[in-house]
């Protein structure tokens, strides 16, 4: 098949493919989870302004206190590459238009420069937490070829379309191509991952904050 | 004649705080047998010696604190109340030794832990809650006000 | 596999519920949990690491709840839970980890592992994989009645040990009473102040209680273990008592974990709501100073800073009231760093003082409460759990720190204007 081919497929049908297992993969997978129910609290509540599930949803996106200094690659690493890739995803033209054509809803995008400064901070931030989650113990004593895994499949498409807008190394067709596929690569592997906390994360918020909102713990 | 706890506390609390060492050693050395922890017998000992410093008087407070720590029956663990009574002999002879100003009425303190070790004697042996300890250390005080 | 692995493989599988499945698939391998958990950071050991500790249970998740799991299960690829693995867990379900939280409080993906450790203990003890000294202390507690083997005559001696020292009748099934006052094994045996404490403020406060024959004991080692049949038992006798006397207000002691049995698991333990309430007794004597019924003299002037029981503070919700009952009776009441409910445990509490073989492992872990004592250099260490003073006071005396310890209910009492009233003559 050549560039031109791979290209079509990975755009036609390689995507269909992709997005239907991620759309019903993140269904089961959230049936699967929260349809283990779980028993009502009989103790009697403690009233509390301020601590509640939908308040920790919000709240434990901070550091608690004293935790910053103990781990700032951690969170600032995070941040940096959560919040970049969040920024390349939706406010990239290209991606809009993408989206635009899929459900028809658009908007405004940050100038191209800018997002390309954002795919070099990303990656950036990714190789320091990737070399942090080698050096560190805890992190290095954790970690399963999964975490290793999933770093690779959440890497490779900020890399591969960021070499493919500079024109880099491969013929631009190709280079896209391969970023359409390693998107398509990380739709499929999401919602059986750890990465399937991007959907997880709300719920196990909430749990926990309504657990100790009912004592009046503000966490 | 002392007849209730409310005029042996204040009785025990006019008292200078030199001659309640006394006193209290002498309600420790009482229930000294359910310890038998030597420390503690030293510790008060040099409390009730002449010319005894600031300093060898908290060296001996250390001393029965250290005990009074180790002998605590541990959350969870089962309780041996003859162990149990040895903290509580530790603990009045921290009374004794403790750096106190004027006004402290630490021969109180002393025969309260006293009475809780014999306490934990009786309940140890299984007669009960009763004992006459207090009343015995009703006759220390007026053997002591009385000379 | 053997009957009782068996048993607890059975268990596990039963407790696991939406939120843990939710925690299991959130987890990110960031370690976050470590640096909050005083096991690791005062050993460096990752072994320590909170969600680590629960990696049997994530197996037998992923084994028996997920579809992958499954299939990987059928085609011979998924690792079974053995014997020897909960056996290699004990040490790190048990005499590492004292149920404070603290991981809790600061996974960011919002992880509530002391929840899951918790539900995992009841596998760990329905599978023989508890410690001895817990054990000792669940069937001490089912045949005799306390985990410590207090029975009502020590209770009674204590009683009139604190009847002589106060003057005041202590009442015991008093119908129609008030308050129903729980103590701990610890207080009975080691702080008969706590009750006389409570005499002379209830007495000030005009309020009327009792204690009850049947049901004197709030220390819950089932919820320790992780037994729920045996919490359950515990607990139910509380509950008969405080029906059949009539009372309003169940006030738990200051003992850590009675708080978190009673308060917040009981109800779900009998499975119906509770017809009374359960304050602890912090709550209630910060009811008393706000209505004007606690009224106090004189002030301590040394330094003074708190220690915040987990259990009560972090895990209990009872967060201001400590500071403003020591306000009352303290002009120089000082924060450590890290205090209220971020504070860091004693190191003592979830049963593992009563685990011989883990001393060694909890006096390294207090270093971390030595830093903060070192930071705020108090004269003395004011807390509200009996545990948590016996662990504080051994952890000072191991590191050779001179700092007395007191309990903050004995404290409020000293300042009763009666106790302060010239004597005699």
């Amino acid at each position: 098949m050549n560039e031109l081919q791979f290209l079509t497929w990975v755009r036609g049908p390689g995507l269909n493919i992709a997005v239907g297992i991620f759309l019903l993969g993140v269904l089961w997978r959230l049936f699967e989870i929260y349809s283990l129910g779980r028993k009502k609290d009989l103790s009697a509540p403690r009233q509390a302004s301020g601590a509640s599930g939908f308040h920790t949803i919000f709240r434990r996106s901070l550091p608690p206190p004293g935790m910053l200094k103990r781990s700032p690659v951690s969170y600032i690493g995070g941040y940096v590459f959560h919040i970049g890739l969040a920024l390349i995803v939706f406010l990239f033209a290209p991606h809009i238009l993408l989206i635009k054509n899929l459900i028809g809803v658009s908007w405004p995008a940050l100038p191209s420069q800018f997002i390309d400064l954002m795919a070099v901070v990303t990656m950036a931030a990714m190789i320091v937490v990737l070399v942090d989650r080698i050096n560190k113990p805890v992190k290095r004593y954790l970690s399963t070829f999964e975490d290793w895994f999933t770093w690779t499949v959440t890497f490779l498409p900020v890399l591969t379309g960021w070499m493919a807008v500079q024109h880099l190394l491969l013929p631009y067709t190709t280079m896209l191509a391969l970023h359409i596929l390693s998107v398509e690569l990380l739709l499929v592997v999401l919602p059986f991952t750890k990465l399937f906390h991007v959907f997880t994360l709300f719920g196990s918020r909430w749990f926990n904050g309504q657990v100790n909102g009912h004592k009046g713990v503000p966490v | 004649m002392i007849k209730d706890d409310r005029e042996f506390k204040s009785r025990l609390s006019a008292l200078p705080v030199a001659d309640q060492r006394l006193l209290a050693m002498q309600f420790v050395l009482r229930v000294f047998p359910l310890s038998n922890d030597m420390r503690l017998k030293n510790a008060i000992e040099t409390s009730q010696r002449k010319g005894v410093t600031e300093a060898e008087l908290a060296s001996a407070f250390q001393i029965a604190n250290t005990a009074r720590v180790e002998s605590f029956t541990r959350c969870g663990r089962e309780t041996d109340w003859t162990a149990q009574a040895g903290h509580f002999v530790a603990k009045a002879a921290v009374a004794c030794v403790r750096p106190a100003d004027e006004g402290d009425n630490l021969a109180w303190d002393a025969a309260m832990s006293a009475r809780m070790a014999r306490t934990c004697e009786t309940v140890a042996t299984g007669e009960g809650t009763g004992n006459n300890e207090a009343e015995e250390q009703y006759r220390i005080l007026e053997a002591f006000i009385n000379n | 596999m053997s009957a009782t692995l068996d048993k607890g493989v059975r268990v596990l599988k039963e407790v696991i519920d939406a939120p843990i499945a939710s925690y299991f698939n959130s987890c990110v391998h960031c370690g976050l949990c470590a640096e909050a958990c005083l096991f690791y950071t005062e050993t460096g050991d990752p072994k320590y690491t909170p969600i680590h500790k629960l990696e049997p249970l994530r197996r037998i998740y992923e084994q028996e709840y997920t579809l992958l799991g499954r299939l990987k299960k059928m085609a011979g690829l998924s690792k079974p839970v053995t014997d020897a693995e909960l056996d290699e867990w004990q040490e790190l379900v048990y005499n590492s980890c004292t149920l404070c939280a603290r991981c809790s409080a600061v996974c960011p993906v919002g992880n509530d592992i002391v929840y899951m450790v918790r539900k995992f203990r009841e596998g760990m003890s329905a599978a023989g994989h508890a410690p001895e000294g817990i054990k000792g202390a669940v069937n001490r507690t089912v045949s005799i009645g306390s985990p410590m083997g207090v029975k009502l005559p020590a209770v009674q001696a204590q009683m009139k040990h604190v009847e002589a020292d106060t003057g005041l009748k202590i009442p015991l099934d008093a119908e129609g009473a008030e308050f129903m006052v729980m103590l701990s094994s610890m207080e009975i045996i080691n702080f008969p102040e706590y009750l006389s404490a409570i005499a002379r403020i209830m007495h000030q406060a005009g309020k009327t209680w009792t204690l009850c024959s049947t049901a004197f004991e709030a220390t819950n080692a089932g919820i320790q273990i992780g037994n729920s049949d045996l919490a359950r038992v515990i607990v139910s006798r509380i509950v008969e008592g405080a029906e059949k006397l009539k009372v309003k207000t169940v006030i738990s002691p200051e003992c850590g974990h009675a708080y978190t049995a009673l308060r917040w698991e009981g109800a779900n333990l009998i499975g119906r709501p509770f017809t009374f309430e359960v304050k602890h007794i912090l709550e209630v004597l910060a009811e008393f100073q706000e209505k004007g019924l606690l009224k106090t003299e004189g002030f301590e002037t040394d330094k003074l800073t708190f220690h915040d029981p987990c259990q009560l503070v972090r895990r209990g919700g009872v967060v201001q009231q400590p500071r403003k009952l020591l306000n009352q009776v303290a002009k120089n009441f000082v924060e450590m760093p890290d205090s209220g409910f971020m504070n860091w445990c004693c190191g003592g509490g979830g049963g593992a003082s009563a685990i011989e073989e883990g001393e060694a492992l909890r006096l390294e872990a207090f270093k971390r409460k030595k830093s903060q004592l070192e930071s705020v250099k108090p004269d003395r260490l004011v807390t509200a759990c009996a545990n948590c003073r016996i662990v504080l006071e051994e952890g000072l005396e191991h590191y050779q720190m001179d700092i007395p310890v007191v309990g903050l209910t004995e404290m409020i009492a000293e300042h009763l204007p009666e106790s302060r009233k010239p004597e005699g003559s």
